[in-house]
């Protein structure tokens, strides 16, 4: 069996997901081959064939040029597997080359259960395993749930593939950075909240850190932004934002259920509270019971190891 | 212009989810239904795009499913959508993403659309592919996960979002499919004026059969609620030990701790 | 010889010509100044407030001569109601003359202001005269001197002022001038029952009777001038109000109180509904506005006015003036202002109050319907959210509609689609189903019902939001909605009474879903359990407490439910302690009017201002009657800073905390 991963390249370079390709390839126990848009000093460190098309000839997002590439490199290598991360570019490209070869595609795959591919739906509250009836099958996984461990090492064997010619409908003009935006907490991935249980606004700062050591945001309950320890734009709820990031950590907050509401949809939540008995409780997959003040610091320091 | 918008009905997220007779998708009795949110912005995108051009464009919404797709259909047209198709499928939960992507491209073929907007994906399936797809089987341009959308002169230039609020900004000609994402516009309330008008519009109703591809290329294996994940694992005693376990749990449960 | 006097003496009869050509002037100026009103008041849509004249003509009777609205607020309200008296009375014995000297003397040749009567009539005008004066300048020194807070005094303000103490005083000196002349050393004895004249024409003792007399023509026409200057200013000035209040008394609204309309959401033949222009309002709406003297009794009730929001319901009825009388072409929603508006809890206390009484709730309603029901408008983001939450799951929560009745769990209750035998349907609302602290309520409500041999049936997952909320924000089709599949499930099950634990769900299952058709008897819990104590199905174990207790907005001002629940808590043995404003004074916890599901973003906080209230009476606990309340309460203790110094509670949590007495 053999996996053609697609891998990324976006403003010069490879992206650092590409490697959770081969991490999934491997798991998976396949061959792989790796068909890349991008420059050849962006070629991913793998023990690969690599078919590379050179990006700088037709921009870097080119739907239609890229899907001619990933096929020309299935033509060649006659993949069972071709496997995109479920990403912007991956959910936009592999549709195309899966209608293209009328191959079945399973998106957004979390995890393989006994060889069988699984994925997350309603919103993560199900998962469902899908097969695949097609003799090739297009794989899109989910960012993160095959995390590369190690240092990527391994000689590519780089196979050039020639610029196809083909009109395009849609023409690329470039990339808007990120807009200078306080906080956006419907995008983030990790929030930590702060609720009212932090005691004082001298306390926010602990629950920021640990934020900041889990790569995430700060958020924080009405009390607290209504008190003004913290902004309103981190604020969390139905009178907030709705949030549903990957990770939760409620921090001294009760559960009001104007906050749940906001929150509950959130993948994975720990609440961190005095109260046994707390609402946050029924929503969350951890309950600690303690003292965020005293929890929250001794946490941060273990993550930061 | 002719625009179509492609609407689903999902359930609404917060219900609980059981498992149905043939375990591969869910019990639909004590769910909630309620347009598919990506979708909510298609309508809105289709909508402002006909307002901006002074009316002139006619937005036929379309929905796959059984009866109850009427309902955010009606929303559809009261939002402003002129006129709607049903495409009738009791069975539109067992079709893969291919099979419905088939049924809108097979209705609009001869159509004439040229602008297809729908959502980047539902909030049930989360398959992401219908649109694509559609645009692949038309053999039309097509944008995905587009957080700015403007029309000028017969071209659009629209912003994709891509990851870390990075946007990539593309132009193109019509006809063209654009899947729409969080943050492209808010999505108008219906005024009652409008719900009124609305109950006087065309619904035409078709069996997707006569449209869709016969066979699925993927299936459903097995629809389970998740393990538990430890959800109501409760942690008490000692800071630092607590502090341990969590990052133990945290690392085997979810993708955000290494 | 016998008491009376010389009408017309030293002016003469000759005056009688010229005086009813002025009279007759100043009541053409009078007629035409309402007479050009009346277009105006005909902007608005066309609204019968002529019915059931038998109820009309005592209201009217009773708030005119007794000032029965006037003296709810005391101090100034006295002030009011005296003077209205002794000039009233004053206005009779001017009218007692003119039909004697003018119709009944030269006709008929009765003369009938004489003897007893006289004395009995002179003494009683010239205390009425006195107390006017006295009343006018209590209320001149109110507001020229010692002016409250939000008192706005205009151009009219003056003038009224100035012309009625002129009347007054110069009626008097008119009076002590005749009196100097002709009374107080001819005939003392009569004197004696003109003391205030008596004492004025003292002043003129050394003056000649040429002087005298001269003195009194001058005044007499003086007097007569700033009468009949005062007939005509009427209409054009503030002091309108004396019709037009009068008036607003009889065309009272006499629907129970807080009925909206039911807009028929089928008809959009005028393409428009609420109100977005005075035309959109009924001609009563610009009628109220006239009949406004600006006593600022609402603005100082209004809790949203009182915390720092843009709204005063004083405002809004001047602007609806304002924009009826001089741009009628203008936007109604524009010049009051959207935050304005929205700021409304409905609370109902304005209009309680209003001596005018204005409807100011219904029109801030219009207002509402019309953004919302035609521009999709909401206060708030969060306020959609939650709506389209009701849209689909009949809770403002987004929760599962299928778990609305799982707080009902392992408790004795009946879901009714299983088994409908039941005495009562307890209709818990959204609150009491879902919210964890509001849950408490509906189990404590089910533990009463079941000691006292109560049958409680409930909905379970067929119940929905009533609607309140929203409707009273303006979407009345998500309020027809939500409300029609509650009938028809009320209906299936062929229920005789419900009870609610909340007040807004009982007033629009008893109130607003008669015009849908429900008609079955609906009570809150709290007039439902003192029936239960008084009627020894329920035994309490009284245990001493200590409490203030608040009155919800929709059970006290608008049911009229005031001493039940203060009964119940005091026979589970609590202690009132009153907070200043209760009962029909009582400050709304900032939840009503839909206000529950926005943010409060501008001003002060209003359940923080009522948490601080009921803090003060030193009572440790906050006894409310409304899920709406408590969950405001809860909120305003931790934020306010009241924690572990008061604590809320229902009165449903009070007494199932005491169930069981044996005696």
């Amino acid at each position: 069996m053999k996996a053609l991963l697609v891998c990324e390249y976006r403003e010069g370079k490879l992206l650092e997901g590409s490697y959770e390709l081969i991490s999934f390839a491997d798991r998976l126990g396949v061959e792989k081959a790796i068909v890349l848009v991008g420059s050849e000093n962006a070629v991913p460190k793998a023990d690969a064939r690599v078919y590379l098309a050179n990006a700088a000839a037709w921009a870097e997002y080119n739907p239609e040029i890229h899907r001619k590439i990933v096929l020309e490199a299935v033509q060649r290598e006659s993949p069972d597997y071709i496997v995109f991360l479920h990403s912007s570019y991956g959910w936009d490209l592999a549709p195309r080359v899966a209608a293209a070869l009328k191959a079945a595609q399973i998106s957004e795959v979390a995890s393989l259960q006994d060889g069988k591919f699984e994925v997350s739906c309603c919103n993560g509250k199900m998962r469902r395993t899908v097969t695949s009836a097609t003799e090739r099958t297009v794989v899109t996984i989910q960012a993160g749930a095959f995390s590369f461990s190690g240092e990527p090492r391994g000689v590519p064997r780089v196979e050039m593939i020639a610029p196809p010619v083909a009109a395009s409908a849609v023409e690329f003009i470039g990339y808007e950075a990120a807009e200078k935006k306080d906080v956006d907490l419907a995008k983030a991935a990790v929030i930590v909240s702060a609720g009212r249980g932090v005691g004082k606004k001298e306390n926010v700062a602990a629950i920021d850190a640990l934020a900041k050591a889990l790569q995430g945001e700060l958020g924080a309950s009405r009390p607290v932004v209504d008190a003004g320890w913290v902004p309103h734009s981190h604020q969390v709820g139905t009178t907030g934002q709705t949030v549903s990031p990957k990770l939760y950590v409620a921090c001294g907050i009760s559960g009001a259920i104007q906050h749940l509401a906001g929150m509950k949809k959130s993948e994975f939540i720990v609440a961190i509270n005095k109260d046994k008995d707390a609402p946050i409780g029924e929503v969350a997959d951890v309950l600690v019971v303690a003292d965020v003040n005293q929890f929250v610091p001794a946490l941060t320091a273990k993550l930061r190891k | 212009m002719k625009i179509l918008v492609c609407i689903k009905q999902v359930p609404d997220m917060e219900s609980k989810f059981k498992v149905n007779a043939k375990g591969v998708w869910y019990e639909e009795t004590d769910l909630a239904f309620r347009m598919n949110e990506y979708d909510e912005y298609a309508v809105e995108q289709a909508v402002q795009l006909k307002e901006q051009l002074g009316g002139g464009p006619e937005v036929t919404v379309l929905s796959i499913g059984p009866d109850r797709v009427l309902e955010p259909v009606k929303k559809a047209l009261a939002m402003g959508c002129d006129r709607a198709v049903h495409l009738k499928d009791d069975d539109s939960s067992g079709k893969d993403p291919w099979q419905i992507a088939s049924a809108i491209a097979g209705f609009s073929r001869d159509k004439n659309f040229d602008l297809i907007f729908t959502g980047m994906q539902s909030q049930d399936r989360g398959s992401a592919q219908v649109g694509a797809i559609v645009s692949e089987l038309l053999g039309c341009a097509c944008v995905t996960t587009v957080v700015h959308f403007a029309f000028n002169d017969g071209i659009v230039t629209a912003k994709r979002e891509l990851e870390g609020g990075l946007k990539c900004i593309v132009r193109f000609r019509l006809p063209a499919v654009v899947t729409c994402q969080l943050g492209l516009n808010k999505p108008r309330y219906p005024t009652l004026p409008n719900i009124m008008k609305a109950k006087k519009k065309e619904i035409v109703s078709q069996a997707a059969a006569g449209f869709a591809a016969t066979e699925a290329l993927s299936g459903t294996g097995e629809f389970y609620v998740p393990a538990k994940k430890g959800r109501g694992i409760i942690l008490e005693g000692d800071v630092n030990e607590m502090a341990d376990r969590l990052i133990g749990i945290l690392k085997e449960k979810t993708t955000v701790v290494r | 010889m016998e008491a009376t006097r010389e009408i017309y003496w030293n002016v003469g009869h000759g005056v009688v010509l010229p005086m009813y050509g002025f009279f007759f002037l100043a009541a053409l100026v009078f007629l035409y100044g309402f007479y050009r009103r009346l277009p105006a008041y005909r902007r608005g849509k066309a609204l019968n407030r002529l019915d059931r004249l038998r109820e009309r003509i005592p209201l009217l009777l009773k708030n005119l001569f007794l000032q029965v609205r006037v003296l709810r607020v005391f101090g100034p309200g006295s002030l009011h109601a005296f003077f209205f008296w002794g000039f009233g009375l004053l206005f009779i014995g001017t009218l007692l003359i003119m039909a004697q000297v003018d119709f009944t003397q030269p006709l008929f040749g009765l003369v009938f202001l004489k003897g007893a009567f006289y004395e009995l009539f002179s003494l009683v005008l010239d205390v009425s005269g006195l107390v006017a004066i006295v009343m006018l300048g209590g209320l001149l020194v109110r507001r020229f001197f010692v002016r409250p807070k939000g008192l706005e005094t205009i151009r009219d303000d003056y003038l009224s002022h100035t012309l009625l103490f002129a009347i007054l005083v110069t009626g008097f000196v008119v009076e002590g001038l005749r009196m100097a002349a002709t009374e107080i050393s001819a005939n003392p004895g009569l004197a004696r029952f003109s003391p205030i004249g008596l004492l004025v024409g003292r002043l003129f003792a050394g003056m000649s009777d040429a002087g005298l007399f001269l003195a009194h023509r001058v005044l007499w026409w003086v007097h007569f001038f700033l009468a009949m200057g005062f007939i005509a200013a009427i209409p054009y000035t503030k002091l309108r109000h004396i019709f037009l209040t009068s008036t607003n008394y009889l065309f009272s609204d006499l629907a129970p109180k807080g009925t909206i309309s039911t807009i028929n959401i089928e008809d959009d033949s005028s393409g428009s509904f609420g109100a977005a222009a005075v035309s959109e309002l009924t001609w009563k709406d610009i009628f109220d506005a006239d009949a406004c003297t600006t006593c600022k009794r609402c603005q100082e009730r209004c809790p949203a006015f009182a915390t720092g929001k843009p709204l005063s319901p004083m405002k809004v009825v001047k602007q609806i003036g304002e924009v009826a009388f001089t741009k009628p072409q203008a936007g109604l929603i524009e010049t009051v202002g959207q935050d304005a508006l929205w700021a409304c809890t409905t609370c109902r206390a304005c209009q309680e109050i209003c001596p005018a009484n204005i409807e100011h709730v219904t029109k801030i309603l219009e207002m509402r319907r019309n953004l919302s029901l035609m521009e999709g408008a909401f206060p708030g983001d969060e306020v959609r959210i939650a709506s389209e939450n009701i849209e689909v799951n009949g809770n403002p929560f987004g929760l599962a509609f299928a778990a609305r009745g799982d707080w009902a769990e392992g408790l004795a209750v009946n879901v009714m689609e299983r088994n409908s035998e039941a005495d009562i349907l307890y209709f818990p609302g959204c609150y009491a189903s879902f919210d964890k602290r509001n849950r408490e309520i509906a189990r404590s409500f089910v533990q009463i019902c079941n000691a006292a041999g109560v049958k409680a049936g409930i909905l379970g997952k067929e119940e929905k939001c009533c609607g309140e909320p929203v409707r009273k924000l303006g979407n009345e089709y998500l309020y027809q909605t939500t409300a029609a599949a509650n009938i028809e499930a009320i209906k299936r099950y062929g229920v005789r009474k419900i009870v609610t634990t909340c007040p807004h769900c009982f007033n629009t299952l008893r109130g607003d879903y008669r015009d849908l058709g429900l008609t079955i008897d609906v009570e809150h819990a709290a007039t439902f359990i003192k029936g239960l104590i008084d009627q020894g199905r329920l035994r309490l174990k009284p245990g001493s407490f200590e409490f203030t207790y608040h009155d919800s907005c929709y059970l006290g001002r608008y049911r009229d439910i005031i001493d039940e629940p203060r009964a119940v808590l005091k026979a589970a043995g609590g202690r009132l302690r009153e907070m200043e404003k209760s009962k029909y004074e009582s400050f709304c916890c900032g939840g009503g009017g839909g206000r529950v599901l926005a943010e409060e973003k501008l001003g002060t906080r209003i359940n923080e201002e009522r948490t601080r209230m009921a803090q003060a009476t030193g009572a440790p606990l906050l006894v409310s009657n409304c899920p709406f309340c408590l969950t405001m309460f809860e909120d305003g203790i931790k934020t306010g800073g009241s924690e572990g110094k008061l604590k809320a509670l229902d009165l449903t949590e009070i007494i199932a905390a005491r169930i069981g007495g044996r005696d």
